[in-house]
């Protein structure tokens, strides 16, 4: 067994649009452990940040990463870490994942890069169970956006459907316009989402009339990942969780959606100050 | 006039409050060799088993004794090598201890000479020893003559968190020929001495020497690993004779009042987290990034509020811990408290915030507080009672920090179910620090809740007999069922 001697190399990596791309990391020991609902987290060197991230599939000791170019350490990971290099240090999986059992009418919905390795994972996962009925749905703001076709959900469910916010690909609109015409058209028993917060946010309101159990992904700023700083908070049903142990995933009608919405600004300024100084080629 | 002179303790060298700000490099600079002797010498020498001092240190050192080296031998070398052969049959992490150890409700408040002046300063000359060792290679020497000739093949150990109590474990069971493994959660080890004591009370490089020292011994680490996630207690069982869980008091406390979840609200392990693990104080050299505003508000005090007020003050804000009781009840180290004061941190007394108040933009304003009063009845742990006056105040911050301390991290035994667990979330273990998993034993926070350093480390050399003579009694039976 090895953890952490020499670092996990990267075994695969390719673009899936202008900003997102997927990465693969050999880590025979988590892969063997992880299961949909779960993360890792990554820190690329040294002096690097703790970054959270969700996995889309795991195969032969390594993880699928799917990953947006948003920060300093997204981009570096982009920029400075090819085929065969090594990340420093790799830990996971963390956080609960989601009980794989016959749920029935399933919904997994995404309109975002970490939402769709997790409807990946999801879809997949629950269409292996006998009676389980799984819907997945897509969301992009346009066709350029659109992932290339392994990377979609397509091939993981029973009945897919890809959405863009102009109609350029798939059916014009978002996830939220095909999950209010499933709940009055269909019978659904479960809806789990990942991507924008916002857009959880709206679907809860959606479902709760229905009474539907809706289960998102909480996705907060993060050090350890292990419960032991609190920087990962989320009000859930009047009490706080920590996202990293207890969540990601939580009942999306119970969320307090608008803390968590605020807390990803925290570091905004700083966040924006790294990576500026880095795309001019500030000292690594 | 003698007697006048001995009475006061001799000095340490410490930098002054203006430089300290500036940057995160220690604080006190401890004893030159000379200053040790001369401290050395005030010590009355009291018989060795009966030496208060020793008695009232959690692992007995024998204090006597090894400041008997140190006035024995003229020549440094000699005399610290003596003084550390002693220490160490008791005490292997003395560089830490000697700083980070409450000397002054433990071995110092003992002392014989504290009733006719101040105590021998017992915390420095230990920290001192350890310094000097380091710094000139005789704790190496001394390793080495210690090292047993023959390579024992005794067993195999794995010990669960890589924090005081393992490490001390972990070296002690080493040390005899066991074969040992850390597994630990995060990519460094070190526990709270690595992401919690900052760098100005704890430079990292005495822990590090620590960590290499346990290398050397054959001691393998395996980071980025977490129990009961990465891999299981039972896998681990199965492949080792026996197992050490010292896991800590991981998770923060945080206040059950409206604003809790504001911006710039941290609790004390994050805050402090990112600056000593992270290095956010070297942002955007180092990536991790920390916001401090002008003024800090530090609920608590305990060591933990004071690190991370005086960590607040070197980032360039004005700080003020706020506590629920009175000046007598402040549970922090007294020479950090006196530290915070010389570095400009003020305090509040008897206030309990009831409300943090935020801005339109969900960042901290200010701080709203219940005024309390002391009553002449006491708790438990014999501190004044107080109630609410049901008068407030609002103290205007743009950060605040809340320290009022840590309950276990329950990622060990979540996933554990056979580990018996008190109603505190602590493990249930023997008097030889064995859990209800036999072969599985445990020490440090994971077992006392909040304790201190030494206390776990006093733990890991007891787990460490005990899972000996666990692990030759266990192969001596399967030695009588193969006859
Ligand atoms: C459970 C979980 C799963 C995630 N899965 C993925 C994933 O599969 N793919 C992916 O690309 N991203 C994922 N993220 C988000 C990812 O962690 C952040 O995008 C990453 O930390 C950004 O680092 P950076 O240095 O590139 O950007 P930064 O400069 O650090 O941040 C840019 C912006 O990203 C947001 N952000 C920063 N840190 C985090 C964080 N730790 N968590 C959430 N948002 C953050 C903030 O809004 C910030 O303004 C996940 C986050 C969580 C908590
Ligand atoms: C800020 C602060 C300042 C303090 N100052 C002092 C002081 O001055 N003097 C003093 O005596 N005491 C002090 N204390 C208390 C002291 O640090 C603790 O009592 C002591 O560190 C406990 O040691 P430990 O070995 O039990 O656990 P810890 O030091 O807490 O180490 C536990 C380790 O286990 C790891 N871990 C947790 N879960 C898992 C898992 N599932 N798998 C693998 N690894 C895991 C953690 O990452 C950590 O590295 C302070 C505490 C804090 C927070
Ligand atoms: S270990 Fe702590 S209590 Fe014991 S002698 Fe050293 S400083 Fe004092
Ligand atoms: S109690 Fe004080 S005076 Fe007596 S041996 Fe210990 S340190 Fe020396
Ligand atoms: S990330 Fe630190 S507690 Fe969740």
């Amino acid at each position: 067994m090895r953890w952490n001697s020499t670092g996990y190399r990267i075994t695969g990596k390719a673009d899936l649009n202008a900003e997102d791309f997927f990465v693969e990391v050999e880590a025979p020991e988590v892969a063997e452990r992880w299961r949909p609902g779960s993360f890792v987290i990554l820190l690329l060197h040294e002096k690097g940040e703790r970054i959270p991230l969700s996995v889309q599939k795991v195969r032969d000791g390594r993880l699928s990463l799917l990953v947006k170019r948003l920060g300093k350490s997204s981009w570096q990971l982009y920029r400075e870490y090819g085929v065969g290099s090594e990340v420093a240090h790799l830990a996971g999986p963390l956080g609960k994942p989601i009980e794989l059992k016959e749920y029935g009418n399933v919904v997994v919905v995404s309109d975002l890069v970490c939402g769709h390795a997790e409807n990946y994972a999801i879809s997949s996962a629950l269409r292996e169970i006998n009676g389980n009925y799984v819907i997945s749905i897509q969301s992009f703001k346009d066709r350029s956006e659109v992932y290339p076709e392994e990377f979609l959900t397509k091939d993981v469910c029973h009945e897919f459907w890809l959405t863009t916010l102009n109609g350029s690909a798939g059916i014009k609109g978002h996830f939220l316009d095909v999950v209010a015409k499933l709940l009055e058209e269909r019978d659904i028993d479960i809806i789990f989402g990942g991507g924008e917060l916002a857009s959880l946010w709206r679907l809860a309101e959606l479902t709760k009339p229905y009474g539907i159990p809706t289960i998102v992904t909480v996705r907060q700023i993060m050090v350890d990942g292990t419960g032991m700083c609190g920087s990962c908070r989320v009000l859930v049903d009047g009490k706080i969780k920590f996202a990293c142990v207890d969540g990601p995933m939580f009942d999306a009608h119970k969320v307090s959606f608008e803390d968590a919405l605020r807390r990803l600004t925290r570091f905004e300024r700083e966040e924006k100050l790294a990576l500026e100084r880095y795309l001019r080629g500030g000292a690594p | 006039m003698k007697e006048a002179v001995t009475a006061r303790r001799v000095p340490t060298p410490e930098r002054p409050p203006e430089q300290r700000l500036r940057d995160f490099d220690e604080v006190n600079l401890g004893y030159t060799f000379e200053l040790a002797v001369e401290e050395a010498k005030r010590c009355l020498q009291c018989p060795v088993e009966e030496a208060p001092c020793a008695k009232a240190c959690p692992v007995h050192i024998k204090i006597p004794l090894f400041i008997e080296k140190l006035r024995r031998y003229s020549d440094a070398r000699t005399a610290v090598k003596e003084a550390l052969r002693v220490i160490w049959r008791d005490n292997l992490l003395p560089a830490i201890t000697g700083r980070v150890c409450p000397q002054e409700l433990l071995c110092e408040a003992a002392c014989a000479k504290g009733r006719v002046g101040e105590p021998i300063n017992i915390g420095k000359l230990e920290r001192f020893v350890a310094d000097y060792a380091r710094e000139h290679g005789i704790d190496d020497e001394l390793l080495e003559e210690q090292l047993p000739r023959v390579e024992a093949k005794r067993g195999r150990v794995a010990v669960i968190g890589a924090g005081p109590s393992s490490l001390t474990c972990a070296s002690e069971l080493a040390k005899i020929g066991y074969k040992v493994t850390i597994f630990e959660a995060l990519h460094k080890p070190g526990g709270v001495l690595l992401f919690g004591v900052p760098e100005f009370r704890l430079p990292k490089k005495v822990l590090e020497k620590e960590v290499e020292r346990l290398k050397r011994l054959g001691v393998e680490f395996k980071l980025n690993c977490i129990v009961g996630k990465t891999i299981t207690l039972d896998e681990i069982r199965r492949e080792y004779d026996a197992v050490f869980i010292a896991t800590g008091a991981g998770t923060p406390k945080l206040l059950n009042i409206p604003g809790i979840l504001l911006n710039d609200v941290y609790s004390a392990n994050e805050f402090l987290t990112r600056v000593n693990l992270m290095k956010a104080h070297k942002f955007p050299e180092y990536d991790t990034p920390v916001r401090v505003g002008r003024k800090v508000i530090v609920i608590g005090a305990g060591n933990t509020a004071m690190d991370a007020a005086r960590t607040a003050r070197r980032l360039g804000a004005e700080v003020i811990i706020a506590y629920r009781r009175g000046r007598e009840d402040v549970t922090a180290r007294a020479e950090e408290v006196r530290h915070a004061l010389e570095e400009g941190v003020r305090f509040m007394f008897f206030v309990t915030p009831i409300e943090i108040l935020g801005d339109e933009r969900g960042n901290v304003r200010a701080v709203k507080f219940m005024k309390m009063k002391p009553l002449e009845e006491r708790n438990r742990e014999s501190k004044r009672k107080i109630m609410p006056t049901g008068e407030t105040v609002v103290v205007e911050a743009d950060t605040v920090i809340i320290a009022i301390g840590l309950v276990p991290n329950k990622l060990i035994w979540e996933n554990v179910p056979e580990l018996e667990v008190t109603s505190e979330g602590t493990l249930k273990v023997d008097g030889d620090l064995m859990t209800s998993i036999p072969g599985v034993f445990a020490g440090g926070d994971i077992v006392r809740g909040e304790a201190t350093v030494i206390e776990g480390m006093g733990d890991g050399r007891k787990a460490a007999k005990a899972i000996h003579q666990y692990i030759q009694r266990s192969k001596h039976q399967q030695a009588i069922l193969k006859v």
